[in-house]
């Protein structure tokens, strides 16, 4: 079935009480085209966006795609404009996806607050401003649950525990993707012996040395057989590090109490209220130090609940994540009581700016509203004050 | 009435699939050079194309052709749903080919694709860009990659010919082909990843979902699928 882009009636006035809503809050909205070159989109955001993006070339070959998000055109606009920070910018607009459960094209709107040297007030900021906005929609915030999660708590943990740096850069990737964690904890759960079986002996008896300069030398002179091309891609400095790190982290072992330690972790699942608590439970019989990481969770949810938001109403899952690399920090969501469909959802992401040719980094936290779910619930009676 | 059946129109796949049909009665004789029909005796009403294994796998995808012999890794490529858009009729046991992730034979410190994530997710900062693979199979690239095995961070460039000679062209670090024998492979020094077999592709007869297709039609294509021990 195809439909014609239909804004209802309900969308219009939720998007004028957003444009509203948006002014109040300071933020500067961001014209953004439609037609964008899709490289900083696969670059950032990875080839798995190929397939749910409208792709096509220009003339010139260039891979063009229709606005698939308004996060990083603003974001890009920004560093073209090299405005001065902090900075909050709106948008509003259409979004293009493919997906095979609603059309291809929908409506947008929300904040990326670029700049903010106080992460806990920005964060803060964004998680209520997208509850505010919600509010202003004319869904029932009782009726919603809101999950967040933070990935710098995750990290803390790792380094906390003592695991090798391979073994933390392997967990940290699988952040968010609950099959794939499990999988790497699985794998640490057994050891990583048979990993050694693969490779040639006379190559773990030089990493077990530490012969780095030798490794480095046996690794040039094949990178030169093949004729590799000598200053682009892995150096063999690189790949004999690599190697020796990883017959240090095969033969090393995830005790069994580190493992249930990160295990209680993961499991972390109550109201933001009791989060404190609740990780101290886990990490102090443990002697876990979690440092500032811990820090920087209680001070946002000292800024939440300055913000105003209630933090009984917002879930801390420890698992909660999003397997992107430029996400660094908090992540949130909010939904329907027991359904699927997000309807506003944001998180922190320290690493994009750089990504999209900032000069230095730059700190920044923002959220997105999906309008069409939105306006869908409200015209079915479900969630609506 | 009349069913279409595509066949790869030259060398070894076009001998073997023109073979396959033999044996099951069906005698195509190609016709004069250079022409894309052919004439058909053993089968009423069968109408065989002599066309390119890829163009096989895209007509099968929008159903301009009934049936098709082409290779496995050419369906999954083009089609998004293969399950739902076209019928496995039959493995033909010929044109025995795995579509692989291969690497450098010098980095010995990459085994499997766990290693390869782990170097993919350190790359951006190390080089400054993702890692890239040279591919002309990027769908099943993106699937083994980012479904099985959850890696996000690479960049897919396309290649369309010559694929294991990019790294050492340094178009791109590391590649997804397909091979038979892996001696290709190994003459670029390339080493196939202990768990890199994205698929274990052959030469396949393939229906396309007679979607709209009348009934004569449809049992006509049913005798045809029967012939090939369906």
């Amino acid at each position: 079935m195809f439909s014609a882009t239909t804004v209802t009636s309900t969308e219009q006035r939720i998007g004028q009480a957003l444009d509203e809503l948006f002014d109040k809050r300071g933020a500067e909205a961001a014209d953004t085209r439609i037609v964008l070159s899709a490289e900083p989109y696969l670059d950032t955001a990875g080839e798995a966006l190929r397939r749910r993006i409208f792709l096509t070339r220009g003339e010139g070959g260039e891979n063009l795609c229709l606005r698939p998000d308004f996060t990083i055109p603003v974001c890009m606009r920004h560093v073209a404009q090299g405005a001065d920070l902090p900075k909050r910018y709106s948008y509003r607009g259409l979004v293009f996806r493919q997906r095979a459960d609603g059309p291809g094209e929908f409506v947008q709107a929300g904040i990326e607050d670029l700049g903010e040297e106080n992460r806990a007030t920005a964060d803060a900021r964004a998680l209520a401003d997208s509850l505010a906005s919600l509010e202003a929609c004319g869904v029932d915030l009782d009726g919603l649950d809101v999950i967040l999660g933070d990935q710098g708590l995750f990290e803390a943990v790792l380094r906390a525990l003592g695991l090798p740096e391979g073994w933390q850069r392997r967990l940290i990737r699988t952040f968010g993707d609950e099959r794939a964690l499990e999988k790497a904890l699985d794998a640490l759960s057994k050891g990583a012996e048979d990993i050694l079986s693969e490779l040639d002996p006379q190559l773990i008896e030089l990493a077990r040395d530490r012969e780095e300069g030798a490794l480095t030398r046996l690794i040039r002179a094949r990178m030169e057989d093949a004729g590799l091309p000598p200053h682009s891609g892995r150096s063999p400095g690189e790949v004999a590090s690599r190697l020796i790190e990883k017959v240090a982290v095969a033969e090393a072992r995830l005790g069994a109490d580190a493992l249930s330690t990160l295990e209680a972790f993961l499991s972390v699942d109550c109201s933001l209220a009791k989060a404190g608590e609740r990780l101290g439970e886990v990490s102090g019989p443990a002697g876990l130090d979690l440092g500032r990481a811990m820090t920087v969770f209680e001070t946002r949810n000292l800024a939440l609940q300055a913000a105003n938001v209630d933090l009984n109403r917002v879930r801390y899952r420890a698992a909660f994540g999003r397997p992107i690399d430029y996400y660094t920090g908090l992540v949130f969501e909010a939904r329907l009581n027991g359904a699927s469909d997000t309807l506003a959802g944001g998180g922190r992401y320290d690493r994009l700016l750089t990504m999209l040719g900032a000069d230095r980094p730059i700190p920044a936290v923002g959220f997105s509203l999906w309008l069409d779910r939105i306006g869908h619930c409200l015209d079915k009676g479900e969630g609506a004050q | 009435m009349s069913l279409t059946l595509a066949i790869p129109s030259k060398g070894r796949l076009m001998e073997k699939a023109l073979a396959t049909l033999d044996s099951a009665g069906i005698v195509v004789k190609a016709g004069e050079t250079r022409s894309y029909r052919t004439s058909v005796e053993g089968f009423e009403g069968l109408e065989v194309l002599l066309l390119s294994a890829s163009e096989i796998a895209r007509e099968l995808r929008d159903g301009a052709i009934d049936f098709g012999v082409t290779g496995e890794d050419l369906i999954r490529e083009t089609i998004a749903e293969p399950e739902e858009a076209v019928e496995f009729v039959s493995r033909l046991g010929f044109g025995q080919a795995n579509v692989v992730v291969a690497v450098p034979d010098s980095w010995v410190d990459v085994s499997n694709m766990e290693d390869l994530g782990d170097v993919a997710g350190a790359f951006r900062a190390r080089h400054g860009r993702r890692l890239r693979i040279a591919t002309k199979y990027w769908r099943l690239t993106q699937s083994f990659f980012t479904r099985q095995h959850g890696i996000q961070s690479y960049r897919i460039v396309e290649s369309l010919g010559a694929t294991e000679g990019a790294p050492a062209a340094g178009s791109a670090d590391i590649i997804v082909d397909i091979t038979s024998t892996g001696s290709t492979l190994a003459a670029n020094h390339l080493k196939v990843l202990g768990d890199g077999v994205i698929l274990k592709s052959e030469a396949c007869l393939i229906r396309a979902n007679a979607v709209g297709r009348d009934p004569g039609a449809r049992s006509m294509g049913d005798e045809l699928a029967k012939r090939f021990g369906v």
